[in-house]
């Protein structure tokens, strides 16, 4: 089991979130939400279904 | 008369031979005893007291060179205080030793912990920099000028890093911590420029 990067950031998703606004907020390009839905494939289905509370890795 | 003065002069000369000779074994076993005493640490004296080792060394070489010209008496009385020159000597390298041993393990011991965070932070940034890299607009916060000096020092930093594994493998465990500590100080700056704040 690989240990959790210290340095690995974190965002907590909030109402209204989306993968396309999140990846805006941390890399400034929406279209770069792919990245963020391939780092957190364990806990995500769906790139267009995040719930409030979800702790998605920002790679 | 005359006969009284020769056989005086013959008793002098034959108890001064033979004080000469009774000095002889003594004289030669302080020598030995002295080198001996110094051959059990020579090599840690050369490397944490090489001036009082060269001292020492002059002395019994002094001692050694009176011994050859058959000074007994001088090396005799000698001999106690070179004795306890090399004594000092002795625990004065044991002290040194004692305190690289500890300064060397303290530094391993960090090198430890460094070693283990800063490929994480090399990971997480270098992560960044690509997924920045093809970003079509910049996040707030980031201007390209800050971003162009995150990525020179994030090359500099994955080659001093290099630079200092190699320095902890080639035993300078010290200077490579000392190194250590500058490169994650300096990945801590680049994890701050890039709005990565740490977990912790």
């Amino acid at each position: 089991m690989a240990t959790e990067n210290p340095y690995a950031q974190y965002h907590v998703v909030k109402k209204g979130d989306t993968l396309s606004k999140i990846a805006e907020e941390y890399y400034g390009d929406k279209m770069l939400y792919p990245k963020i839905f391939e780092a957190n494939k364990d806990v995500l289905e769906d790139p267009n279904k995040i719930k409030p509370g979800q702790k998605l890795r920002i790679p | 008369m005359r006969f009284a003065k020769v056989f005086v002069a013959l008793a002098a000369t034959t108890m001064m031979l033979i004080g000469c000779a009774s000095q002889k074994e003594p004289a030669e076993k302080a020598v030995a005893q002295i080198e001996s005493s110094v051959a059990e640490f020579r090599a840690d004296a050369e490397k944490y007291a090489a001036d009082e080792l060269k001292s020492v060394d002059e002395s019994i070489t002094k001692l050694k060179n009176s011994l050859a010209s058959k000074d007994y008496s001088m090396v005799v009385k000698a001999a106690p205080s070179l004795a306890s020159t090399v004594a000092s000597l002795k625990q004065t390298v044991a002290a040194k030793k004692a305190d690289a041993d500890a300064m060397i393990a303290a530094a391993t011991a960090e090198w430890g912990e460094i070693s283990a965070k800063v490929p994480q932070m090399v990971e997480a940034i270098q992560s960044r920099v690509d997924t920045l890299g093809k970003s079509r607009k910049l996040p707030s916060g980031l201007d390209k000028a800050t971003f162009d000096t995150v990525k020179t020092d994030f090359e500099s930093m994955k080659t001093e890093w290099t630079d200092a594994a190699a320095q902890f493998a080639s035993g300078q465990a010290d200077a490579a911590v000392r190194k250590a500590r500058e490169i994650k100080a300096k990945g801590e700056m680049i994890l701050a420029k890039l709005g990565m704040a740490p977990a912790a």
